[in-house]
């Protein structure tokens, strides 16, 4: 194939013009076969302006790298001997050719003909083997239905454009086919000697069960304890009313902008609190009474849901993550944030305690 | 010495190593398979024989073929076990170490737990403490998936208990780590995890669920078979614990106590 | 081990061959080099009893190093397991080869006898209607049944973008997450080579680079290309013997293979 090209272009090439090789030898070519495009013929050695077109030269360069484009992606199709895809691309080259004038844009033509004279040589050797070739594309689509392939009514059929899903499990029933060309050996696995052997830390069983409260904790907890003692859930209903009402105070104030999640729970005063913040928020947005979503920065942010927002029915869709906060990020946070109050102010009792 | 193996002996070898646990009546279909496969004389009475052919060689090797009895439904599986630990044993390749932290902390959960299981949530938030290398929360998740399709743990409803496999290779280790945590069943003397328990301060004996069924089948007024106290449980239905024929395999610890059942042939 | 090196070319009178060792055969030597006088001597150092159990231990190594299919290499087992026993590797590998064939039906085979690395294969067949699986089968298999039936079908080797855009067609996208297999990508051209199921390698010359694949030393070994090619008959529900130089490539490896590992 890329043979007649280069006799084609050889006999082009005979009435070469004084210098400048690659532009002459365009021009012979050129007044033959479009003479009345090329009205603007310039002098005998010097390149036309229309020549130095850089929109012309643009257009051409382009075309000539969505070919080698075109050669690179499809090489399997180029190789196939039941198409003359290989002959199209050069006969489109051949037309493309025609136009250039100048060395950028030759080497691209020189650079496409490498590609396709290394497929060609593939090509032509896949005709000279004994027996059958190998299709690869045809061997892709024998896989595609041995694995289920659920084609689409759609089948249009277009490069690059597939159709059809693959069902679950495709994969694993090509594997278990393909098993039995392989003679792998099985594998012995184990939990016992994997690790060190390490009695687990049953003083600190014991401590959760007899730890004598530090000071601090001494400090709080029973007034925390009494004030639930009446009834844990009412204190938790009781709390989470309250965080309500902060938030809707803020949004109001705050002309109805979204709150920056990690400032309004974060007490930098109290991880404890700010624990006790997170645990409270998360029932507002379990109900559906505040909505909590990611903001151009991808940070968290919360924002009351308006009356009438959320259907009854509460149809939409429901997400679940685990937050996990230690102190240490928590201090990272306030850092972040530079949070200096907490939003949240403490609840009454607490705050009258301490 | 000991009888050689074959290549049904083999076989039967590389389906366990593939497989790590097989109920026992898929142990009884592959001792028959894999001696019609090699034109080996198949007794379907002799498994446990045929498997010990297996384990005079593993043995040396630190392997064995190991039965053991699930606590959930009662069934008798067959397990092949690593037996030792050691610097060798440690180059394991399946999981990162701080995927073994993890598991060593659901153990801990587990085994210190009294309805021998842990929830997700405990697993989760033991996660936090991990010293080799933190894992998220759906990294944690991931892990745990694993060892559930691995075949090391079960879990159902959020809860995870230690799985036979797991129990059947670790079960020495278990007595020697945890020695004043674990308990073993008044009937069958293997470690009891999920079991009933006599509530009697002084006695506190375990039976599990599937012993508990057997020892107090037909007994309308069952009593502690250590202490004598009321047994204060609700005896699990027989039907549901499927019983086994045992052989003479030496089992994961000491032989069975538990009166025998019928000794069905379910080989036809 | 350089001191034991000097005491070997001292004792003996090898060292013509010695001196013509490069660096990279210095190991080689180490082994080769001992006189039965000295292995003589190392089996009357040690109890039967000492080195049953480092025949045990060898076997229980390999078997860990196998649980990713990685392959083992000799330098690893002395380092690790056999230390002070260097003198008698021999004697403990051949035991060790005859564990694997008479216990667990595998063999252990030398792919590369210059770097010493082994790998594990299967002397057994599976067999349709197994009541349980003997093999228990990763989806990669299929993924790496694709890329090596590509290459033996073209001839033993094939540009990279052969192998890509043959997966694109099956819905695996290299650039992509794949739900099953991660990143495709690195399945294929770090995991799969690392295994020695594939050569991926740089074709000289080329701008922008390019690789080839060709199929790996464990694969020459743990593959059958007759059966290979035949379920590619199947696929195209065409004749194997059709594909004339395939079939006479399978035919030719499969039964030599066949009389060396029986």
């Amino acid at each position: 194939m890329s043979d007649t090209r280069r006799r084609s272009r050889g006999s082009q090439e005979e009435p070469a013009g004084p210098s400048n090789g690659v532009g002459v030898r365009n021009r012979s070519e050129r007044t033959g076969d479009m003479g009345d495009e090329d009205d603007v013929v310039g002098g005998p050695s010097g390149i036309s302006e229309e020549d130095d077109d850089p929109t012309r030269r643009r257009e051409i360069r382009s075309k000539y790298r969505d070919l080698i484009n075109q050669v690179q992606q499809n090489r399997e199709d180029m190789l196939n001997p039941a198409n003359n895809k290989l002959t199209d691309v050069l006969e489109e080259a051949n037309k493309l050719f025609v136009n250039v004038r100048q060395a950028r844009e030759a080497a691209l033509d020189a650079q496409l003909l490498v590609l396709a004279t290394d497929l060609g040589k593939e090509k032509a050797s896949q005709l000279h083997a004994e027996g059958s070739a190998f299709d690869p594309s045809a061997f892709a689509e024998h896989l595609l239905s041995f694995m289920g392939l659920n084609r689409l009514e759609d089948e249009s059929g277009q490069d690059g454009h597939l159709e059809g899903y693959l069902p679950q499990g495709a994969w694993q029933k090509l594997a278990n086919r393909s098993e039995s060309c392989f003679k792998t050996a099985p594998s012995f696995h184990y939990m016992l000697g994997s690790f060190l052997a390490e009695p687990p830390p049953p003083r600190q069983r014991v401590e959760r069960q007899r730890r004598v409260p530090s000071k601090e904790a001494k400090r709080i907890m029973p007034t925390q304890l009494k004030q639930m003692e009446e009834s844990h859930q009412e204190a938790t209903e009781k709390e989470v009313e309250r965080i309500l009402g902060c938030l809707q105070r803020y949004f109001a104030d705050d002309s109805g902008e979204p709150i920056s999640y990690y400032e309004f729970v974060i007490d930098p005063n109290s991880f404890s609190r700010t624990v006790e913040n997170i645990f409270h928020t998360s029932f507002l947005i379990r109900d559906g009474l505040v909505r909590m979503f990611l903001d151009n920065d991808e940070l968290p942010c919360i924002a009351p849901v308006e009356e009438g927002e959320i259907e009854p029915g509460g149809a939409s869709i429901r997400h679940q993550c685990v937050i996990s906060i230690n102190q240490e990020s928590w201090r990272e946070i306030i850092d972040a944030f530079d949070i200096k109050e907490a939003l949240i102010p403490v609840p009454e009792v607490l705050s009258q305690e301490s | 010495m000991s009888r050689p193996m074959a290549d049904s002996h083999r076989r039967f070898l590389q389906t366990m190593m593939s497989n790590g646990i097989i109920s026992a009546s898929q142990a009884e279909a592959l001792h028959k398979h894999c001696c019609e496969t090699h034109g080996a004389h198949y007794v379907a009475d002799r498994l446990d024989d045929f498997i010990n052919v297996i384990n005079a060689q593993l043995q040396p090797l630190f392997m064995y073929i190991r039965k053991g009895m699930s606590e959930e439904n009662g069934l008798e599986y067959y397990a092949l076990v690593n037996m030792t630990e050691t610097d060798i044993t440690r180059m394991a390749s399946d999981y990162a170490d701080n995927e073994l932290e993890l598991f060593r902390k659901t153990m801990d959960l587990i085994v210190d737990s009294e309805s021998g299981s842990a929830s997700s949530t405990d697993i989760l938030n033991s996660a936090d403490s991990l010293r080799t290398k933190k894992l998220k929360k759906k990294e944690t998740e991931h892990v745990l998936n694993k060892f559930v399709q691995d075949k090391w743990l079960n879990e159902k409803d959020g809860e995870y208990t230690l799985s036979v496999r797991c129990v059947v290779e670790m079960e020495q280790y278990m007595r020697t780590i945890y020695p004043d945590l674990i308990k073993v069943c008044h009937v069958c003397h293997n470690i009891a995890l999920q079991c009933q328990m006599c509530e009697n301060p002084a006695c506190g004996i375990k039976v599990h669920l599937p012993c508990a069924a057997r020892y107090f089948r037909a007994r309308s007024d069952p009593h502690c078979p250590s202490c004598n106290d009321f047994w204060p449980h609700e005896i699990p239905e027989m039907q549901r614990f499927q019983s086994q024929s045992s052989q003479n395999l030496p089992s994961s610890s000491r032989e069975n106590t538990a009166p025998t059942t019928s000794r069905r042939s379910r080989r036809s | 081990m350089s001191q034991r090196k000097k005491s070997v070319s001292a004792s003996q009178n090898k060292t013509q061959r010695r001196s013509q060792a490069s660096l990279n055969e210095d190991e080689e030597a180490s082994f080769s080099q001992v006189s039965s006088s000295q292995v003589q001597r190392a089996r009357e150092n040690f109890t039967s009893d000492q080195i049953d159990r480092k025949v045990a231990e060898v076997v229980q190594f390999i078997l860990i190093k196998d649980q990713k299919k990685m392959p083992i290499r000799r330098a690893d087992i002395v380092k690790h397991v056999i230390k002070d026993y260097k003198l008698l590797y021999t004697d403990i590998i051949n035991r060790v080869c005859r564990t694997f064939e008479q216990v667990f039906g595998l063999k252990l085979v030398e792919t590369d006898p210059k770097n010493h690395i082994y790998i594990l294969i299967n002397k057994l067949d599976p067999i349709q209607g197994e009541p349980v699986s003997m093999r228990s089968v990763n989806p990669k298999k299929g993924l790496l049944f694709v890329i090596l039936s590509v290459i033996f079908m073209k001839g033993g080797v094939i540009k990279e973008n052969l192998v890509w855009n043959s997966l694109k067609k099956l819905r695996v996208d290299p650039g992509e997450k794949h739900d099953e297999f991660g990143d495709v990508k690195k399945v294929v051209t770090d995991e799969f080579v690392r295994q020695k199921y594939l050569e991926y390698v740089k074709i000289p010359h080329t701008e922008p680079v390019e690789y080839e694949f060709r199929w790996g030393l464990r694969s020459e070994k743990e593959v059958s290309k007759l059966k290979m090619l035949e379920f590619v008959g199947e696929l195209f529900e065409q004749d194997p013997q059709s594909w004339t130089q395939q079939f006479r490539e399978a035919s030719t490896v499969d039964s030599s293979s066949q009389r060396t590992s029986s």
